[in-house]
């Protein structure tokens, strides 16, 4: 049976009989995924293995994150499959990868990918081929469950985001980028409207996220927080080092009352699962490509192990790279990466908490790093003794390089007891119900899109043979750019082989 | 003897400060926001001194006697203040009016406390060295006081029994100022014995403060617990009042044994009863039994499949003679299968389909309780059910909760059910919501199962027609992702509560 009311002053009173202290055990964890020496291998020149075997092969593509399985995901739909897809990790994913422990599956870093009114064809394209949007309804156990987000502010959680309290400020926030919504400048995948940008728009992209709020009178504290969340969120810079263009591209791309977001245990992890089962047999994992040289009209792709020759190549791995990589090389990348941080914690119990619920995504005002996602939100459990938080940290201020030196410079018990601190804001009891703290240390997590980026030349393909595919084309790191470069890459190297 | 004198000294001021602090954690427990409470209580508690302090301009004779009766009344009024604000904050309106008068009443008190013994000291000593002496004790006694409520009392003792002890102490002094004092004194004796009742009242509150303390139960169930179980689900509390027992779950009412047939049989009947085919039934939640007693009514039924997430429960209702005499042992029967598991976990994984399927979750006010009466939900309990099998849902109440109840309704529409509303009346609760739920359709039954002691057939029909005040209200559905249920929920529960 079953009447029951909402909070009353006997739980209250209940409360505070049950406040019991625990002494917390000593915290596990280790750093997990570094592949920094592999990287740096390369940086340095280090001498590589010659390979024992070639093999001839078509097409090959560099990288396993979301760009690199989208083009393997177009050429085998198109019925292509004499290709090989190269993986430097022991998993693919990129930086949709995920992790699995005894209580749940869980992000190391993407989350989520938004559902728009209608969405990218693309996006729609492959969700109905997963399953998860019929006839036009997303399943509902993919949607983000209520209460999606929440932020502690004031000492206290609220639910929902951003704090609302200067209306006018907001309501004068939402016209503007209401109104660069109507200019159709601002899309997704980017490059559609992008290339319609009148001089009005491109001209926000020569000025920082933070300028163009103060020349439009938003002065208000949460407005510039939120915008200042959102780039250091988005885009791992503070709304100081983002371009103006890029900042406000997150908001005039969507429209203000989309359905939530697509989340699952592991983040995005799901689909590079759900990929990788599709395309098992074109994936191999551990292979580092450390030389790609121009043979005549194709190319020569070396790992140490195995030596390609193909006739062209997809650079699905992140651009800048191709500098140290290919020859003749390209351009260089123009723009800065990012460092991140970010931490699965296993929780043996929740911290305790009054009158409020945990939400899917719980964001701290006011703290430097990005707040943590539960991995066990989605659950349809009403009872979840155990859960693994996903935590967040980019580098958004000062130079991406001292920065790095910074994320590099700090061992798994420095970064542990910051993530602590972070967190004990919000949850003076955390170090009481944490068991683990499992930290990644991304030294290039993402571009940076500062003042000027959008606009920048960016490596498209010096070579006719060879196609840029890393959503950094984009110069903006969202899934949907991820897929529509790989997809685009794809459907240039069909041309290219005469299989279109 | 000066020694023993400034002793007193040190403990009136320890006492002075319990009392303060205790009243400012109270306060802040109960009513949020710390640094508010602290202030105004701290506040008030100063003022009273000075009040007090002002009033002993007016005490002229018998100081001692004076002294002893104010020890007396601090060490009653101080020493009960917890227990009388923690019982006071479950039972009474006007909380604050009550803390405020009682901390202005013992700052008064303890205000007259220090001037009057000054007073009665200045014979013995010279003006400079007394004035020292006592406010050097006064204030180490608010250090002591300080550091030993944090760190000491509210983690060993609490705060009730903190309270008391502090009562105790003052009475004690009390006492030993009889002893003092004595050539002072027109009639010891009956001092003494005033002082021993005010420390016989105290002790007898730190032997039941046990009870307030260690369960908090017998602090707000005012009748007798019978049973109290903490389980890693919820907690388990069940009282007795002559005959009428009581279920709390984490201290929300569950039922009264009074009247719980009729909400039972409301559950249970006009759904079963037009299923004489039916076969296999489903309960979900209701680890009490007492839906499943309904059910096992009739004959035709050969399995009843009973799920409840905690399993203490469905022991302590098969197994505890009290308990399970109340679902007349309807959870031991041969024909009823425990499964003690999450409900929609446990669904998403079973094949099984069902003719009849309870649903019986306690009310959505929290967005994990919320995700069970959800379209995701429904539409999975659907496709459990067989081609002409029904489900009953409890739906909160349509008068107290009424877009909760219509959101129920239409969550369950928009999942594919048919749905007939209805209500019953329980006095416990008041008016209670119910939803049918089927695939094509339902009709109202001709007879039901005998010896029933609520429902008739002729009248089933005054259970399905809502008065205005009830009626349907336009409502979203309840989504997974967009629980506009919990909303709904907490919103009328907090009007009502107000």
């Amino acid at each position: 049976m079953a009447r029951d009311h909402p909070l009353t002053r006997r739980d209250l009173t209940f409360g505070i009989v049950g406040l019991a202290s625990k002494s917390p055990d000593a915290i596990q964890g280790a750093l997990a995924n570094e592949s920094v020496d592999m990287g740096h291998r390369i940086r340095d020149h280090a001498r590589f293995q010659t390979p024992a075997e070639t093999r001839r092969v078509p097409l090959v593509i560099v990288g396993g994150g979301i760009a690199g399985l989208s083009a393997a995901w177009r050429l085998d739909k198109r019925g292509f499959r004499d290709f090989v897809l190269l993986e430097m990790e022991s998993e693919v994913g990129g930086n949709a990868r995920w992790g699995r422990n005894e209580i749940t599956p869980y992000p190391w870093a993407a989350h989520y990918v938004p559902v728009l009114g209608k969405g990218p064809a693309l996006v729609r394209e492959l969700f109905e081929e997963l399953g998860i949007l019929k006839n036009g309804q997303w399943d509902e156990h993919y949607l983000c469950h209520s209460p999606q987000e929440r932020i502690f502010i004031h000492g206290r959680w609220q639910e929902g985001l951003p704090p609302q309290t200067d209306h006018q400020q907001w309501e004068r926030f939402e016209a503007l980028t209401g109104e660069l919504r109507q200019t159709g400048c601002f899309t997704i995948p980017m490059e559609q409207g992008w290339r319609k940008c009148g001089a009005r728009e491109r001209a926000l992209d020569r000025m920082s996220m933070e300028e163009w709020l103060a020349a439009n009178g938003l002065h208000s504290p949460e407005v510039r927080w939120y915008a200042n969340y959102a780039c250091r969120d988005d885009y791992g810079a503070s709304s100081a080092a983002t371009s103006a263009w890029a900042g406000l591209h997150y908001f005039a791309s969507r429209e203000p009352d989309d359905k939530g977001p697509i989340v699952q245990p592991q983040g995005n992890g799901w689909i590079v699962q759900r990929l990788e089962e599709k395309l098992r047999p074109h994936i191999h994992r551990g292979r580092m490509v450390y030389r790609i040289v121009k043979r005549g009209a194709g190319w020569q792709v070396f790992t140490e192990q195995t030596r390609f020759d193909a006739q062209a190549v997809i650079f699905a791995a992140p651009t800048f790279l191709g500098a140290w990589l290919i020859d003749p090389a390209p351009p260089k990348y123009p723009l800065e990466y990012s460092p991140w941080l970010t931490a699965n914690l296993t929780l043996e119990r929740w911290p305790e908490e009054q009158d409020t619920e945990p939400a899917w995504d719980n964001v701290i005002y006011d703290s430097k790093s990005l707040g943590y996602v539960v991995a066990t939100h989605q659950s349809l459990k009403v009872h979840q003794r155990r859960t693994v938080w996903t935590w967040y940290h980019s580098f958004s201020e000062g130079s991406a390089r001292d920065q790095r030196r910074l994320l590099l410079g700090g061992d798994w018990s420095y970064w542990k007891e910051f993530i602590l601190r972070d967190l004990e804001r919000a949850h003076p009891d955390i170090r009481a119900c944490v068991s683990r703290v499992d930290i990644m240390r991304l030294g290039h997590a993402m571009p940076r899109p500062g003042p000027g980026a959008m606009f920048a030349a960016v490596p498209s393909s010096h070579a006719p043979s060879l196609f840029f595919a890393n959503s950094d084309v984009s110069r903006l790191p969202l899934f949907e750019e991820a897929q529509y470069r790989g997809v685009a890459a794809a459907a240039a190297a069909l041309r290219l082989l005469g299989r279109a | 003897m000066a020694a023993v004198l400034f002793i007193s000294v040190f403990l009136i001021a320890a006492c002075g400060l319990i009392y303060e602090l205790i009243a400012g954690t109270l306060a802040s427990y109960l009513l949020g926001d710390s640094v508010l409470q602290f202030s105004t209580i701290i506040g008030a508690y100063l003022f009273a001194m000075g009040i007090g302090s002002w009033l002993t301009r007016f005490i002229h004779r018998g100081l001692v006697s004076r002294f002893i009766t104010i020890e007396l009344m601090v060490g009653l009024v101080g020493g009960f203040s917890s227990s009388i604000l923690f019982l006071a904050f479950t039972y009474v309106q006007g909380f604050r009016i009550l803390l405020y008068g009682l901390v202005i009443l013992i700052g008064i008190l303890v205000g007259l406390e220090i001037p009057l013994l000054m007073r009665i000291l200045k014979e013995r000593f010279a003006f400079g060295e007394l004035v020292s002496n006592v406010l050097t004790f006064d204030y180490l006694g608010a250090l002591g006081a300080s550091l030993l409520f944090p760190l000491l009392l509210v983690p060993r003792l609490g705060l009730v029994r903190s309270a008391l002890l502090f009562g105790i102490v003052n009475a004690g002094v009390a006492l030993w100022s009889t002893f003092l004092f004595k050539p002072h004194l027109p009639n010891p004796a009956w001092q003494r014995g005033a002082c021993a009742v005010v420390l016989a009242l105290l002790c007898g509150g730190m032997a039941g403060a046990g009870r307030i303390t260690d369960t908090a139960d017998a602090a707000l169930y005012s009748d007798e617990v019978i049973l109290s179980l903490s389980t890693p689900y919820q907690r388990i509390v069940v009282t007795r009042w002559k005959d009428d027992f009581r279920l709390f779950l984490n201290q929300h009412l569950q039922f009264s044994s009074k009247d719980e047939y009729r909400y039972h049989e409301a559950l249970v009947h006009p759904g079963l009863a037009s299923l004489p085919g039916a076969r296999r039934v489903l309960v979900l939640g209701g680890g009490d039994g007492l839906a499943v007693r309904e059910i096992l009514k009739y004959p035709a039924v050969e399995s009843v499949t009973l799920v409840d997430l905690d399993p203490e429960m469905t022991r302590q209702f098969a197994s505890h003679p009290l308990l399970a005499g109340l679902n007349q042992g309807s959870l031991r029967s041969s024909k009823v299968k425990i499964i003690n598991a999450d409900a929609f976990p446990w669904l998403e994984a079973s094949a099984e389909l069902f003719d009849f399927a309870v649903v019986d979750f306690p009310d959505p006010n929290n967005y994990s309780l919320g995700k069970l009466y959800s379209t995701a939900f429904y539409r999975l309990l659907l496709r459990h059910l067989s081609d002409h099998g029904l489900a009953a849902v409890q739906s909160t109440s349509p008068m107290f909760a009424r877009q909760s109840y219509w959101c129920i309704n239409e969550t369950l529409k928009q999942a594919g059910f048919q749905t007939r509303p209805y209500h019953v009346y329980v006095p416990s609760f008041g008016e209670w919501g119910f939803v049918l739920g089927s695939r094509h359709g339902w009709e109202m039954p001709a007879r039901l199962p005998p010896g029933l002691k609520f429902l008739e057939a002729r009248y089933l029909h005054s259970m399905f027609e809502f008065p205005p005040d009830m009626g349907p209200v336009a409502v979203e559905p309840n989504r997974l992702n967009d629980q506009t249920l919990v909303r709904y929920y907490d919103r009328e529960w907090r009007e009502i509560i107000r």
